[in-house]
Order: structure tokens, then C-alpha cells, then sequence
């Protein structure tokens, strides 16, 4: 069985991704991140169907969500994600570089947990991520259900 | 001009001679009437009156031979009466004239002969009152239908002409739907353009930074001075692009933005603003001297800016001084109310003045001053929305002052 891991990043852009895992590496958290490349990928982990069908059982403690993706877009993955009961308690941090108030709105309509823009500064973009992931991945408690911190 | 319909081919005769002459007996020929048109027009009716007391001759008579109660008297005042269809007197008094004389050679004892007895005069008399009655109506009626011709005329052609104008008043209409149109599908297609930028162009310039970054991070012991040093400016200048962007974004949004109009008191707003300078201003020494300014009635968040990018150049370009001077201050003039901000700062040289306001021109180099040389385009975008206009006057090393204008009927 694959090991399941704590947190679940969707992210379209290989450099984007590399460069949050550097961050997260500043708190040993690069080594517990599972990257995927677009909804239908992040649709089908979360199910465990797809090429995930070996994965162990249970929810990611958290979601790193870029919006825009190809195939199904982070709106539509959101949408799924808090309309099944399985999954809607997955803490989900929207992780973007869209700064559009209607893409906040809509994040924010359909229940993300937080809304944060990427920043364009390296530095503060390190600082969001590792506050991010010490917050959703050491200081905040999963919900049941979730992977449990080793 | 409606006629009691006959079917008989004399009264229609009759009906097409009088219409062709009932444009008025005028004397001159309408313009491209050919002669003989013009004979028949003028001397038709003449014709026409004779011949209708011709005719009701020859009926009396033959109606007297055949036995029949007279009728001449009846029938002379019928052909009279007849000629009030014709315009103009003439024909109707050549009836009256004809009538009387036929009347009394033919009807008026002593028969045949012209003679007049004493006792029938008050008959004649009568007689040519009354025909004179009758042909007096007839102008009368021909006058007062002439009028209802012309007003309806006269209304046709108002009624015409509104038309046309109101045609007009449509299609301008049109038109003006048409650019609003053109205007608003522009305003989106510009929205989409930044929004574009502002997500498309980010990613790879994050990238820069980020990997420029990591770069510095892990190489500098392996790098010598020179190339530590081009990594920094590259560096540098992914962090400036970066910084351009925002402001290019920012600016871009204030002409599409949506204005909120309300009273504005600039005094408050000024206070507001120095104090939020506080931190800048605390290690020097300025000197604040803030006048009367005027209440307006514009978009708060949009005046405000327009200040804090004023008071903060004031600042900024006072810093070499050992004692800034800031002054704020308004009047009225010609422009409307004139709000102006002055510093004793480094100035600048008046030849350049026009080059002030525009996106991202600067005066000195980046080592003097920061800053990307936005701000002034930012008052000047403000300002125009607000209908007034922004200028400024200065002198190399001697200080400047920025004045901006915002239409009298703003003020409150």
C-alpha cells in the first residue's frame, strides 16, 4: 500500500510546486507532500480510483489548491470536494496567484478554509508557505478521518 | 374643395374647369403655367358665368312655353348662386349684370325691351342686394377656405419637419447606443487585459525572483564577487518589474474604477494623511503649513490618493533639506478651485515640466530617489475624472509646487 500523505498539493506548474516545497522543506514538510498536476489527478487521489487505487485509506490533513488547472479547474475540484461527506471536512487552502476579487468570492461561496495570493516577492512567498504549512499541518488538528501527524 | 356630386357630364365639366381655376384668381402665372393653361385659368369662370345664365334663360323660357309656373326668377338667382364656386367677384357680377338684363328684356313687362317701370324698381333692387349677399359669401367662403388649405399646408409641413427631427433625434440615438456599446465592450476587453497581466505575467516573474533567490542562496560560496553581484541585480530587477506591474495595474484600474461621489472634506483628509506619514517624517525636521482647504464633492478614496501622492513627494523630494518646508494651501481662479501643495525640496527644471505627469517618467535617477514615477500620472488620472486638471511650477534646487484644479460646481 502507498503511504498516504499529509498534505495534498494541486498545482499545474512545475516551478510553482518546486518552489513551495522548498519552503515547506524549512519545517521537514517537503517529504510529506503528494503534488498533482491538475483536478482530474487531485479528483481521482482523493477517491482512491485512477492510478491511486493502492493508496492507504484516509484524507490528506490538508489541501494546498491552485485555481487555475487544466482538465477540471479548482473551483469545480472545491465544489466536488465540500459536496461529498467523505471529503468536505478536508481543510482546503486556496494557494493562487489570482488576486481577483470574483475568484475570492467564489472560493470563499463555496467554503474554502483560506484564501492566499501567491507572492510575487520570493521571500514572502517562503513566509506564506511555511506558515501555512506549520499552521494546517503541525499546529491545527485534521479532522477524522485524516492522516495522522508521525 | 368638395362639390355636390353630379353625374351629368356638364357639372363634371363644370367641377374640372372650377378646380383648375380655384387656386385663386390670381392674375400671374404660376411658375411653368403654359399660356393657354393660363387663358383658360382666367377667363374659364368668365365663360362658365355667362354660360349658366345662358342656360337658366333658355330653361325659363322653354319651361314658360311649356305651360310650367315661372321659374325665371329661381333660375336667374340659381345661375348667380352658381358662380360662388368660381373665385373672384368677376364672374359672379357678369351673372348678376347678365341675369338682371336677360330677366328684365325677357321676364319684365314690357317684354323685349330694356325698359324699367318706376314700381319694379325695389325689385331690382332687391334683387342685386341679394346677388351681391350671395357673391359676398362666396369670398368670404373662398377666403376662409383658403385659409384651412394653408394652415393644413402649413401644418403638413411642421408635422413633416417633426418628423424629420425626431428621425434625426433616433438615429443619433442609435448611434450613440452603438458607441456606448463599442465603449463598454473596450472597457471589458481592457479589464480582461489586466486581469491577464496580472496572472499570466506574474507566474514566470515569481519564478525569477524565487529561483534567483534560491540561487543566491545556495551558490554564493561557490560564486566570486562578480557574479554574486550579477545575481543581485538580477534579482533587483525581477523585484522591479515585479513592483512596475502592480503599479501599472493599479493605475490602469482607476480610470475603469467605480467613482463613489460624497462630501470630502480635504482638510480631514490632509490631517489624516501627514499623520499617516508620522514614521517618515519622525527622524526629520518639516515644518506643516496647511491652509484653508475646501470641502469637495468627489470620490473619497480617490482624493485621498491624490493626497498621500503629494504630501509623500513633498517628503520625499525635501529629504536633502535640513529643515523641510511643506505648505498646503487653496484659492479660487478662473480654473475653478485650485488646491496646491509646496515643498522647498530639490525641485525641478521647468523645461520638463510637461513630462511631469506622465506613466513612469522620472526626473532623477533611481539612486537619488526612489520610486517608479507613477504617482504624479496617478493625480493627474484622479483629477481628470473629476473633471479639473493638475500643473506644476519649480525651480532647480529651489522647491516646487503642485496644483491641481477641480471645477467650482464640486465645491461644497
Amino acid at each position: 500500500m502507498d503511504k498516504l500523505q499529509r498534505i495534498l498539493m494541486v498545482e499545474d506548474d512545475p516551478r510553482d510546486a518546486e518552489l513551495s516545497l522548498t519552503a515547506l522543506d524549512q519545517y521537514n514538510l517537503a517529504n510529506e507532500v503528494f503534488v498533482v498536476g491538475d483536478g482530474e489527478e487531485a479528483l481521482d487521489y482523493l477517491y482512491q480510483r485512477g492510478k491511486f487505487t493502492t493508496r492507504a485509506n484516509g484524507n490528506p490533513a490538508f489541501i494546498l489548491l491552485d485555481l487555475k488547472l487544466p482538465k477540471i479547474d479548482g473551483l469545480e475540484v472545491l465544489q466536488l470536494i465540500r459536496a461529498d461527506d467523505a471529503l468536505k471536512f478536508i481543510p482546503v487552502v486556496v494557494l493562487t496567484s489570482s488576486h481577483e476579487e470574483r475568484d475570492m468570492v467564489a472560493s470563499y461561496k463555496l467554503g474554502v478554509n483560506a484564501y492566499v495570493v501567491k507572492p510575487v516577492d520570493f521571500h514572502e512567498f517562503v513566509d506564506a508557505v511555511k506558515a501555512l504549512g506549520m499552521f494546517w499541518a503541525i499546529i491545527n488538528e485534521p479532522p477524522p478521518g485524516s492522516v495522522r501527524r508521525p | 374643395m368638395e362639390h355636390v356630386g353630379s353625374t351629368t357630364s356638364v357639372r363634371s365639366l363644370i367641377r374640372r374647369l372650377a378646380a383648375s381655376s380655384s387656386a385663386g384668381a390670381t392674375r400671374t402665372a404660376a411658375p411653368g403655367e403654359p399660356t393657354t393653361a393660363r387663358v383658360v385659368r382666367l377667363a374659364g369662370p368668365y365663360v362658365l358665368s355667362t354660360a349658366s345664365v345662358g342656360l337658366a334663360l333658355f330653361g325659363s323660357l322653354f319651361l314658360q312655353r311649356e305651360g310650367f309656373r315661372a321659374l325665371d326668377f329661381p333660375l336667374f338667382l340659381f345661375a348667380i348662386a352658381s358662380t360662388v364656386w368660381y373665385p373672384g367677384v368677376g364672374p359672379t357680377i357678369v351673372a348678376l349684370v347678365l341675369s338682371s338684363l336677360a330677366f328684365d328684356y325677357y321676364f319684365v313687362e314690357p317684354r323685349h325691351s330694356f325698359a324699367v317701370a318706376p314700381s319694379d324698381i325695389p325689385y331690382f333692387v332687391t334683387f342685386l342686394l341679394f346677388a351681391l349677399m350671395l357673391s359676398r359669401f362666396s369670398v368670404v367662403r373662398r377666403r376662409s377656405e383658403q385659409q384651412l388649405l394653408d394652415s393644413r399646408e402649413q401644418l403638413q409641413t411642421e408635422v413633416a419637419e417633426g418628423k424629420a427631427r425626431e428621425e434625426q433625434i433616433r438615429k443619433l440615438n442609435e448611434q450613440l447606443a452603438r458607441r456606448s456599446a463599442d465603449l463598454q465592450a473596450i472597457n471589458t476587453e481592457l479589464e480582461a487585459f489586466a486581469y491577464s497581466i496580472s496572472h499570466d505575467l506574474s507566474a514566470p516573474l515569481r519564478h525569477m525572483v524565487g529561483f534567483t533567490a534560491l540561487l543566491q542562496k545556495s551558490a554564493s560560496s561557490a560564486l566570486d564577487d562578480k557574479s554574486r553581484r550579477y545575481v543581485a541585480t538580477i534579482l533587483d530587477a525581477a523585484n522591479k518589474m515585479g513592483q512596475l506591474i502592480e503599479d501599472l495595474l493599479a493605475f490602469s484600474r482607476i480610470g475603469s474604477a467605480e467613482t463613489r461621489a460624497t462630501t470630502v472634506s480635504l482638510q480631514q483628509l490632509v490631517k489624516e494623511v501627514v499623520e499617516e506619514m508620522g514614521p517618515e517624517t519622525a527622524s526629520r525636521k518639516v515644518s506643516w503649513t496647511i491652509g484653508d482647504l475646501p470641502v469637495l464633492h468627489g470620490d473619497r478614496s480617490m482624493l485621498r490618493l491624490v493626497l498621500v501622492n503629494l504630501v509623500a513627494n513633498a517628503i520625499k523630494f525635501t529629504r536633502t533639506r535640513e529643515q523641510a518646508e511643506i505648505e498646503l494651501g487653496s484659492f479660487e481662479d478662473e480654473r475653478g478651485v485650485v488646491v496646491f501643495v509646496r515643498d522647498n525640496g530639490v525641485g525641478f527644471d521647468m523645461k520638463y515640466c510637461h513630462k511631469l505627469f506622465r506613466v513612469f517618467q522620472r526626473l532623477h535617477r533611481r539612486e537619488e530617489f526612489e520610486g517608479t514615477g507613477i504617482g504624479l500620472a496617478t493625480v493627474q488620472r484622479i483629477i481628470q475624472r473629476h473633471g479639473g486638471t493638475v500643473w506644476a511650477e519649480g525651480t532647480v534646487n529651489g522647491g516646487a509646487t503642485l496644483f491641481f484644479s477641480v471645477p467650482r460646481a464640486l465645491k461644497r
